[in-house]
């Protein structure tokens, strides 16, 4: 099995999804496989998060306001300046295009995946994430 | 020269110079004047109508209604017609017909009383305005298309969410269940939730039905004479070139129609068009359209005398893209079975017993309640 829950325990993941049954399911099944999960239903709500920095993000890009790829440049600027560690990202869309894929290959995203994310995927994610 | 003779003059010259068609009648509808233009558009010498009734520039229906039409305008002052305008059929001396724009003055004098009909030839127009329409047809049908896509699109994605949702309830639900002491309250409550996500996803189709089947709004009562009058006024033009012979068997007392009045009309303008361009062959050019009630539908017919139509393409009529028309699409009548459909109307070809083929559809009859427009 890909992602063995093992290397996944204690890890700390952040879900960013604007839909509550996504958020929700997605809690539901990484911390089945062993994760610490928070969920954001909003960019905006991640930002405000002062706890504990996630070792990866499982992040929706369509949310309004402020869409999963805004809110990856605000994070690498937060990077660059020192006031945010770093932390891996799966780019989650319904429909992505190149264009959309290079901005986040430029932007550091490590996985672009389709949704719904095929399982093994994401637990490949989190579980080599950190 | 006395006054009145120079009013005389003065209104000669005006009937010679207009452009439209003036027709006078007294208040039995005998013709009192007909102007040049007037006997340029319906091929009679004034010699041939003054004294006449003004039936006989109208086809039927509107020959044998327009007595009565009058006496209850005298009785009532009921207007179906007079300062208002509208677009009406008109019948030349050899029997072809033609559309034409009519407007109405009513004149009284101390014993008399006239009516003044001021008739345009709506041939030349009509052309610009039938071509307008198909150009109309063709953007809507884009535009519904485009729509299609749209909302596809636009479904694909809220379907996602609960689908994902769905997904990885149950990959994390099978997780549990493969451990030695499996948390049922867990499954169960997965479950549950991943059950609620399937109603969520047949939620968003049946949102998807209601947006397919929309446009109950704007269904209004309609009467059914107009919209066929209106319909054929704009499908026969050219008529008489093509030497085609109309009759409208469209009783007065019909119910209204609960109906969107546009794509209804535009329906109806499809088959007389198809049943013109089917006879365009054809010795005999008899169109006849014809409307019946019963059992809450009115049945509008309308039958041509062309070659009528082969088995095979009978059986798939309807369907998108079948034509027997060398430069057709094949999309004229299954637009037309979608505008009668969506009135909750059936449409349906027989062939016709004299020779020739007759186009039917249904309509439902609209509520007692709701008051017909004019």
């Amino acid at each position: 099995m890909q992602g063995d829950p093992q290397t996944c325990r204690s890890r700390r993941v952040a879900v960013i999804d604007d839909d509550a049954a996504v958020l929700h399911s997605l809690r539901f099944l990484l911390e089945v496989v062993g994760c610490e999960v928070a969920t954001f239903a909003s960019a905006a709500a991640f930002l405000a998060y002062d706890r504990a920095w996630p070792d990866c993000i499982v992040l929706d890009f369509h949310m309004p306001r402020m869409t999963g790829l805004d809110l990856i440049e605000r994070l690498r600027a937060d990077r660059r300046s020192g006031s945010r560690p770093d932390a891996r990202i799966m780019l989650v869309t319904g429909s992505s295009t190149p264009a959309l894929k290079a901005r986040a290959a430029a932007l550091g995203v490590t996985v672009v995946a389709e949704k719904p994310p095929a399982e093994a995927d994401l637990l490949a994610f989190v579980g080599v994430c950190g | 020269m006395t006054l009145d003779a120079e009013r005389e003059a003065h209104l000669r010259a005006v009937l010679a110079a207009a452009p439209d068609a003036v027709v006078v009648i007294d208040a039995e509808g005998s013709i009192e004047e007909f102007s040049p233009s007037a006997e340029r558009q319906f091929g009679f010498t004034a010699a041939e109508v003054l004294g006449r009734n003004i039936m006989v520039l109208m086809p039927e229906p509107y020959r044998s209604e327009h007595d009565r039409y009058m006496h209850r305008y005298l009785a009532t002052g009921e207007r179906r017609i007079i300062g208002i305008g509208r677009v009406v059929v008109g019948r030349r001396k050899d029997g072809s017909t033609f559309p034409l724009e009519l407007h109405v003055g009513e004149v009284r004098t101390r014993t008399r009383h006239f009516f003044i009909g001021f008739l345009r030839d709506l041939t030349e127009a009509q052309t610009t305005r039938a071509r307008l329409q198909e150009l109309q047809q063709e953007l809507l049908l884009a535009a519904r298309l485009r729509a299609t896509g749209q909302m596809a699109a636009a479904l694909a994605h809220e379907l996602n969410q609960p689908l994902a949702a769905v997904a990885n309830y149950l990959r994390g639900v099978q997780r549990l269940l493969e451990r030695e002491q499996a948390d049922m309250a867990r499954v169960r409550e997965a479950i549950g939730l991943a059950a609620q996500q399937t109603l969520r996803a047949g939620e968003i189709i049946r949102r998807l039905r209601g947006f397919v089947a929309r446009g109950e709004m704007d269904r209004r009562p309609e009467r059914v004479s107009m919209l066929i009058e209106e319909a054929s006024a704009l499908a026969l033009v050219g008529a008489r070139e093509r030497n085609l012979h109309v009759t409208l068997n469209v009783p007065s007392d019909l119910p209204p129609v609960l109906v969107e009045r546009v794509p209804v009309e535009q329906a109806l303008l499809n088959l007389m068009r198809n049943a013109v361009e089917a006879m365009t062959g054809t010795d005999r050019r008899d169109l006849t359209i014809s409307a019946t009630a019963a059992d809450g539908q009115v049945t509008i017919c309308i039958a041509d005398t062309g070659p009528g139509l082969a088995p095979q393409v009978a059986v798939q009529l309807f369907q998108p893209f079948v034509t027997t028309k060398s430069d057709g699409m094949g999309i004229g009548l299954s637009i037309c079975r979608t505008i009668v459909e969506a009135h909750g109307g059936r449409i349906w070809a027989e062939a016709n017993p004299g020779g020739g083929t007759v186009f039917c559809l249904t309509l439902p009859v609209a509520p007692a309640t709701d008051p017909a427009r004019d």
